[in-house]
């Protein structure tokens, strides 16, 4: 997929892959923790989130900011350490943030946008709206691949 | 004020203060005979008198409206001062000073007539002296100061009434240097042009063009976000939009948020499923793209098909049907090469615990599968 970013990520995040990516992590979780206890439940939730989460940043391969920054909070997580190449220098935000201060109700909402974007914290505006759109592509098709799933699974 | 500062140290007279205009409007004068003195005697020593009126007067003159009695004797005078209007080369300077205050009424008229108040009049006659520098690249260095010197003095503000009549009588010393350089009041029809293009003036250096560049660059990648958040076309203002689609993916994480507590839900019968669902996507994914190398290319096609193919599972949901899992030892390593390149280290332990079950799972009977889980 890596010959193929241009192809994937340019508008559609495919659903396929996602759906792919989850499935395998759901039964990678079943036979990691086989044990029915239902006091581990909100571990549970938890995990098959981050799942969810993680698969849809490899569907939607490495080179958004978004994506890399979900695969690397999973990957503290889980106590590993990820390297993505990196391809630009980091601007951090706080730096630029001082020297914005024109509109301030359109930086405060900026800033909230960014607590919620995985990864926005390190982003310029535009570059932030740019990761919002394709973020909301992403959990758009993850939603409703997930609404496929549970639609499939749950009993009639 | 280093505004008035900087006048005073450039018209080199000792630092007049605001406050003494009749002073300043003195100052002015003198440069004014600087500027004239290439001009013959007379007309200097007429103009300077008119110029050394009292504030009062000089206040009066510009409240003089009566256009109708003056306008046809002025359109005379100016026929008679200026029949070339725009032939620079040859200047002829009226020496009767009656003529030139009556000219220099009509453009006073005039302009307040295109915009009453005493800032846009100062603005216009600022432009107009820059018009004039512009349109006479030949004159004096003493007169471009004085153009400099009056832009200056226009762009600071005046606070008071006495400040004020100071500024008339300086904006009818401009008109009359305009008169006495044969420029009637139809020079004042070009000034919107000039002075929109101060305005543009100001907002060329780097810096605000780096904003605004950006400022457009942000306004775009808005619009695009708003043509995905639904219900989001008709709202305007940046900030209700940022709220709208902060709202918009905040549902959507909490949409995520509650199918995964349904699918922890429906904890045993994913258990039970889940090899169906693999071997139905996994089947689907391999007859469309994980076939060859023509991956790229089948890709539309590939996205259409598994919709449909998620549309048929939720319509119906596919029977269990784990003999056709499509793993076989052609596919699987390349499998396994394609993500290592994709995804990095970081995917081979997931990657390979995933191809450990497809394995096994491929390799166990399918009830013996289920009665393992």
């Amino acid at each position: 997929m890596a010959s193929q970013d241009k192809s994937i990520n340019t508008d559609v995040p495919e659903k396929d892959v996602f759906a792919l990516h989850f499935l395998q992590s759901l039964s990678n979780l079943k036979t990691q923790n086989p044990s029915n206890s239902p006091d581990k439940t909100n571990d549970r939730v938890k995990k098959i989130k981050m799942a969810a989460y993680v698969s849809m940043a490899r569907a939607a391969g490495g080179r958004r900011l978004w994506s890399r920054a979900l695969l690397r909070r999973a990957a503290s997580e889980n106590n590993k350490i990820v390297r993505f190449p990196r391809r630009k220098r980091r601007v951090t935000w706080l730096s630029r943030r001082r020297c914005n201060r024109r509109a301030p109700v359109e930086e405060k909402a900026a800033d909230r946008l960014r607590d919620l974007v995985p990864g926005g914290g390190e982003m310029e505006t535009s570059k932030l709206m740019k990761e919002t759109a394709h973020y909301i592509k992403c959990l758009s098709m993850q939603v409703k691949v997930m609404q496929c799933l549970v639609d499939g699974l749950s009993p009639k | 004020m280093d505004l008035t500062g900087g006048f005073g140290a450039r018209s080199g007279g000792g630092g007049p203060c605001r406050e003494a205009t009749g002073l300043e409007s003195l100052h002015i004068g003198d440069e004014f005979r600087q500027l004239v003195t290439t001009l013959p005697p007379e007309n200097a020593g007429s103009f300077t008198a008119l110029l050394e009126l009292p504030p009062t007067q000089a206040v009066e003159l510009l409240h003089f409206t009566d256009t109708s009695s003056s306008q046809p004797a002025v359109t005379g005078i100016g026929g008679d001062i200026a029949p070339p209007l725009h032939s620079f080369g040859t200047l002829t300077f009226p020496s009767n000073p009656v003529l030139m205050e009556r000219a220099a009424r009509f453009s006073v008229i005039a302009t307040e007539q295109q915009n009453g108040n005493v800032s846009g009049e100062t603005t216009t006659s600022s432009s107009a002296n820059l018009d004039r520098v512009k349109t006479e690249p030949a004159e004096t260095e003493s007169s471009q100061r004085l153009t400099s010197d009056q832009a200056v003095e226009n762009q600071s503000p005046c606070p008071s009434q006495n400040n004020r009549s100071g500024k008339r009588k300086e904006f009818e010393k401009k008109v009359k240097s305009s008169t006495k350089k044969n420029k009637s009041s139809e020079e004042n029809e070009k000034l919107p042009y000039v002075h929109v293009r101060a305005r543009r003036g100001q907002a060329t250096d780097s810096h605000s063009l780096a904003e605004r560049a950006r400022r457009e660059k942000i306004n775009a990648r808005m619009k695009l976000l708003q043509e995905l958040v639904p219900g989001c076309d008709k709202i305007q203002g940046t900030a209700l939009v940022l709220d709208e689609i902060i709202n918009h993916v905040q549902s959507l994480q909490r949409q995520v948020e509650m199918l995964s507590m349904r699918l922890a839900a429906v904890n045993p019968r994913i258990d039970f499923n889940l090899d169906t669902i693999l071997a139905s996507e996994n089947g689907s994914l391999m007859d469309g793209s994980f076939n060859g190398t023509a991956m790229q290319l089948a890709w539309p096609h590939q996205v259409i098909e598994t919709e449909q193919s998620y549309h048929h599972r939720q319509l119906q949901p596919p029977p269990p049907q784990p003999q056709q899992w499509p793993f076989d030892g052609l596919n699987q390593p390349a499998w396994g090469r394609e993500e290592d390149q994709d995804h990095g280290n970081d995917h081979n332990n997931l990657m390979a615990v995933s191809e450990n079950l497809m394995a096994g799972s491929a390799n166990l009977h399918p009830n013996q599968v289920k009665m393992e889980l």
